[in-house]
């Protein structure tokens, strides 16, 4: 007997062949006993496990298979409970380091940047006394490419000299 | 310790009062369907200590997602679904721990049961209950794990081809071929144990 019947006739059993496909089989039943035996065959076998389980009982009594389970659920429900506040650690940590970390970068290239600018070309204005003792200013803009240079007048120096009573001390 | 208050309770009504964390009658329900679920696992794994372990294991599962039951099934149902699961996932790792090669060459080849001779006579015929669960037991334990997952899924929860394909995740095609081996090995092997007598 080809599979392909055999898988038939056992879908025929469990009731899952088509109507027209159990039609088809139904008449097979009437002509060949080799099918009628195997139907048979495999309707006595579901009957023979009909109801096996039912007999199985648990080798276990109540209180003692219960208090296992018991103590598993309460174990679980403390270990949740302890891991509560260690979660809102952890979460802070798992925000805090990526953070850190992106500061840690945004200031070295903050600094390499700084260093860089200094040095290159493309520098900010900056000012800064010429002469210390002069009074004079100079202001640099590099992006525009202007200087601009300012005297006191008169000089801080001079005036103090001037009108003494302007010292502050 | 049980509360006998509860006994008389319907199991929905435990259900709702285990889902607000009453743990009293969530241990009614655990008395209620205790042989059924550890049946169910026993008949998978036919392996006692094993059988206990996991229908324990389904039980504190079914407790941590209590509040997930909505009632589409009935709580029976539901817990033998979990407990058929975890017994599948346990079946996986045996399978992941040794080559089941022979397993794999007899489905393909259409295996040794295809060929043996239809068995004519009920062999269980004249048996007594016990007698018979004890070969049926005997038999089960000799089929391999795919073969017999099949026919306990099929026997014993009653699930459809399609139903079975979807929880052992393989065709309807494999499922098939499965549960016919599964039979017609059963068949000759309860008829091989009735020769002795």
């Amino acid at each position: 007997m080809k599979q392909e019947l055999q898988l038939k006739l056992q879908a025929y059993v469990d009731g899952e062949l088509p109507d027209h496909e159990a039609g088809e089989v139904s008449e097979l039943l009437a002509q060949d006993t080799e099918v009628r035996g195997l139907v048979s065959e495999l309707k006595n076998t579901r009957a023979a496990l009909a109801g096996f389980e039912a007999d199985i009982k648990l080798p276990e009594n109540r209180e003692f298979y219960w208090s296992k389970i018991e103590r598993e659920i309460q174990r679980f429900e403390k270990a949740e409970t302890a891991v509560s506040p260690v979660s809102i650690f952890a979460a802070w940590r798992r925000f805090l380091i990526p953070a850190s970390a992106i500061a840690a970068l945004v200031m070295g290239v903050l600094m390499v940047g700084r260093q860089v600018g200094h040095e290159g070309a493309h520098r900010g204005p900056e000012t800064e006394t010429t002469f210390a003792d002069s009074g004079a200013f100079t202001y640099r803009d590099y992006a525009s490419g202007m200087t601009l240079v300012w005297l006191s007048y008169p000089a801080e120096n001079d005036l103090l000299e001037t009108n003494p009573g302007n010292r502050l001390d | 310790m049980p509360d006998n208050n509860n006994s008389s309770t319907d199991d929905k009504s435990l259900v709702r009062a285990a889902q607000k964390g009453d743990m009293v009658a969530f241990e009614e329900l655990v008395a209620r369907h205790r042989d059924k679920i550890y049946a169910r696992a026993y008949s998978m794994m036919r392996n006692e200590e094993e059988a206990i372990d996991l229908s324990q294991e389904a039980w504190v599962k079914a407790w941590q997602r209590l509040k997930q039951f909505q009632g589409e099934s009935s709580f029976g149902t539901w817990m033998t679904r979990i407990v058929i699961n975890l017994c599948l996932d346990q079946l996986r790792r045996h399978k992941r721990q040794r080559a089941e090669s022979i397993e794999a060459m007899d489905e393909e080849s259409g295996g040794v049961e295809r060929q043996m001779p239809v068995v004519t006579v009920n062999p269980t015929e004249r048996l007594e209950r016990v007698e018979l669960r004890q070969r049926i037991d005997q038999a089960l334990s000799q089929l391999s794990e795919a073969h017999r997952t099949a026919l306990v899924l099929h026997e014993f929860e009653g699930m459809e081809y399609k139903e079975i394909a979807r929880t052992m995740e393989c065709s309807i095609g494999t499922v098939m071929s499965r549960l016919f081996y599964a039979r017609r090995k059963m068949a000759v092997l309860l008829s091989d144990l009735k020769k002795p007598q």
